[in-house]
């Protein structure tokens, strides 16, 4: 245990995957909130909000995903 | 698989775990001129035989009133057809619509595979498959992308006109990057790596409540510690349902999408 760099490097990829997903979450959570809002005051047009919003959450989720590749290559 | 682990509940308090690769990597079947036949080939092959076989029995023949496994299916296609592929991609749809649907049905079917009783695995959650299946759009879109537009697809993107002069290289190197490499690498890795998420949640759950529970033997009262695993392990299982369908849907929507930025490529 004392000395093994290995397991140190898997823990700080850990901590950098959690600190790489704060900022796509709060990215999500604003696309996901403006969509409903905008669903709220214009029901006729929810199709098109739907498939915006799914499209605004995959781009904002690629952020978290590089980061979740870069804790397996560590 | 996570029982196969040897572990002594009434003498060890922590038991070391399994290798985690033991959950997605199966011994080959058989082995044919250098290509392992593994469990997860075999249930690939299950996926395309079940997706074709939906697809026959359910638009076999057109009824006035069709049967209620009739209208499941035309559901899924039409989904696919007015709210995927026409609502993106336009006038255009119908040329793309059956990879679409294709790969809408395979990736859903693969999903649905991990909350499938005796299978229990998803197929997408190793990489090979989604992988392939992100360079297939990715081929699509680029060569739809340089037959329509020529080499004004590459330059336009690599110095793109709307923007001011002064960022035209930071947004082209950003756009090129982003376009030619980061989209089939975050279109296969954002299904994969929620499968493999949801894979290893229900595995866990579902798996220390067996455990727990099977050990009422040796721990006693102690085991009822795993009743709040196996409630929250089928709780999971509720929600991956749910994830399965709607990575299918995200990534049969991306796909359009991305073809569709090749074909009207002017922004």
């Amino acid at each position: 245990m004392e000395g093994n760099i290995e397991l140190l490097k898997g823990a700080i990829a850990l901590v950098g995957y959690g600190l790489g997903a704060i900022g796509p979450g709060i990215g999500i959570g604003i696309v996901a909130g403006n969509a409903i809002t905008a669903m709220a005051r214009q029901p006729e047009m929810q199709g098109t909000i739907r498939t915006t919003m799914f499209l605004g959450i995959a781009f904002t989720e690629a952020l978290a995903l590089i980061g979740f590749v870069l804790f397996f290559i560590a | 698989m996570i029982l196969a682990t040897e572990c002594d509940t009434a003498n060890e308090v922590i038991c070391a775990p399994a290798n985690v690769n033991d959950l997605f990597e199966f011994d080959a079947w058989f082995t044919v001129g250098g290509l392992a036949f593994t469990r997860t080939t075999f249930l690939m092959l299950l996926a395309a035989l079940i997706v074709v076989a939906l697809l026959y029995f359910g638009l076999r023949k057109q009824r006035l009133v069709p049967s209620k496994f009739d209208a499941v299916i035309e559901g899924l296609v039409g989904f696919v057809r007015d709210d995927v592929a026409r609502d993106i991609i336009g006038p255009d749809s119908r040329k793309y619509l059956p990879y679409l649907l294709s790969i809408f049905l395979l990736i859903l079917v693969g999903n649905l595979f991990e909350v499938t009783p005796l299978i229990n695995f998803p197929i997408t959650s190793r990489m090979a498959i989604p992988l392939f299946l992100s360079l297939v759009t990715y081929f699509i879109f680029a060569i739809v992308g340089f037959g329509k537009n020529r080499f004004r697809y590459l330059i336009d993107t690599a110095w793109p006109k709307t923007v001011p002069v002064g960022l035209r290289p930071l947004v082209g190197l950003i756009e090129l990057v982003s376009v030619f490499f980061l989209r089939p690498l975050t279109l296969a890795v954002r299904l994969f790596a929620n499968m493999v998420a949801g894979h290893l949640m229900l595995t866990l759950l579902l798996g220390s409540g067996v455990i727990f529970l099977a050990a009422v033997g040796d721990i006693g009262a102690r085991s009822l510690i795993g009743l709040p695993w196996l409630a929250f392990g089928l709780f999971i299982f509720v929600f991956e349902i749910v994830v399965s369908l709607l990575q299918a849907y995200i990534f049969t929507l991306l796909s359009a999408v991305y073809i569709e930025s090749s074909i009207h490529f002017e922004h």
